[in-house]
């Protein structure tokens, strides 16, 4: 995720045209992160330091840990974590992006550092960003007020639409909302038994045809519009994020699943309050709706 | 080979179940979109197998598994829910449900279940 949020953001900002993000994306999924990068990136070694070892590399048989070990930069522990990062999605993209020569590293780490500036996010934020962990990265971009279980909730629905929808998904900020006009929504509630009065509730809507990238996938078909049947396709992948949800929660309440509803065409969506979380899928804008202690309601 | 009638008021579910089945050579002769639905067509086309949704309105798939062990009380029925419905679940079993299904659905899982309850049926 974190290679499409700080992708669009190099975009936005002119250091990166949108089909150089698209190339430096292609690249991405070849890369293997080499260790100087990653040492600088951590901070271990100066880029001075680590162009010296790339330049003994080439007169000497060795490999580059085993030189910058040699030379007193690193050690053999530091080593060990720097090639436990090499599949990190921050690591390659970066990777990708110098190896095509979009950027330099410097202006690669100057334009990351700009981007916490854009973001107001602290060092430990970014240091989550970097982990490429969506259950790191999602908290960043909800509101400090969210329950924790509604916290969950949401980790759940982005972590399902990552894994059976569209692993390079990625999300916007969020924000509180009493309600919301739209075309076509589904959603579902969950009610607690007779021992808990919770109810929460999740769904998702989206402008145009946004809601199809979620339906299409999900159901293997190639839906034409936002109508019944796609919004259908919907709805179940919502029942999907739901039951993994009350299975979560199961140890601590019971949580029956309520039919879930949809509807196509004109609709005013409201909730009390709702948490509204923007997620782009395949190119779209949908919105995820989440409430807790309350309903959605149309 | 077995005849199948699927209860499931969800579109999406009964074309991935439809699909699933047939691929494995078994017969759809039958879909229902509601529980009372399910019961009826259940009655008329008396199928080897049910699967039959938990979540549903009009009649949901507890009150229409309950109705159609009625009718015959050797039906073969596999419920089909979401996770995180053990509740219910256990419901199921009380009321003589044969296997469970959780969506989203693998196909191997539904397959295997079919194929070991036409057995017992055959």
């Amino acid at each position: 995720m974190i290679n499409q949020l700080f992708g669009n953001f190099l975009v936005k900002t002119g250091a990166l045209t949108r089909d150089q993000l698209e190339r430096a994306f292609e690249t991405q999924k070849k890369v293997r992160v080499k260790l100087g990068l990653i040492a600088v990136t951590e901070k271990l070694m100066t880029l001075e330091q680590s162009e010296e070892v790339n330049k003994l590399q080439s007169v000497m048989d060795k490999r580059f840990g085993d030189i910058a070990v040699e030379k007193g930069y690193l050690t053999d522990d530091q080593v060990g974590r720097l090639l436990g990062l090499q599949g990190n999605q921050y690591l390659t993209f970066a990777q990708a992006v110098t190896d095509n020569g979009f950027m330099t590293l410097k202006e690669f780490e100057n334009a990351f550092n700009e981007y916490q500036k854009a973001l107001a996010f602290t060092a430990t934020d970014m240091e989550s960003l970097k982990s490429g962990d969506s259950d790191r990265i999602v908290p960043l971009f909800l509101p400090d007020d969210v329950e924790e279980l509604q916290k969950e909730h949401i980790l759940i629905a982005v972590r399902t639409l990552l894994r059976l929808i569209d692993s390079d998904a990625y999300i916007g900020r969020a924000s509180w909302v009493s309600s919301i006009n739209t075309k076509g929504v589904a959603f579902q509630c969950l009610v607690g038994d007779q021992n808990s009065d919770s109810k929460v509730a999740l769904g998702f809507i989206g402008e145009d045809n946004a809601l199809l990238s979620v339906a299409d996938t999900f159901a293997k078909e190639e839906f034409e519009k936002v109508d019944l049947d796609s919004l259908d396709a919907v709805a179940e992948f919502i029942n999907c994020i739901n039951g993994m949800f009350a299975t979560k929660v199961s140890s601590k309440t019971f949580l029956d699943m309520l039919p879930p509803i949809y509807r196509e065409g004109s609709v005013t969506v409201t909730g009390g309050r709702m948490l509204k979380l923007p997620i782009y899928v395949d190119g779209n804008e949908l919105q995820l709706l989440s409430t807790y202690d309350g309903m959605i309601n149309i | 080979m077995s005849r199948i009638l699927i209860v499931d008021d969800s579109r999406t579910s009964r074309k991935i179940l439809r699909s699933i089945l047939e691929d494995a050579g078994h017969e759809v002769i039958g879909e229902a979109m509601d529980g009372q639905d399910g019961v009826n067509k259940f009655k008329e086309l008396r199928p080897d197998l049910v699967t039959l949704d938990i979540t549903m309105p009009v009649m949901d798939g507890l009150e229409a598994l309950r109705c159609i062990r009625e009718v015959d009380g050797g039906a073969k029925v596999i419920m089909v829910t979401a996770a995180g419905q053990q509740n219910k679940m256990i419901d199921a079993i009380k009321l003589g449900a044969s296997e469970f299904v959780t969506k989203p659905f693998e196909p191997d899982e539904i397959i295997k279940m079919v194929n070991k309850l036409v057995k017992v049926v055959e």
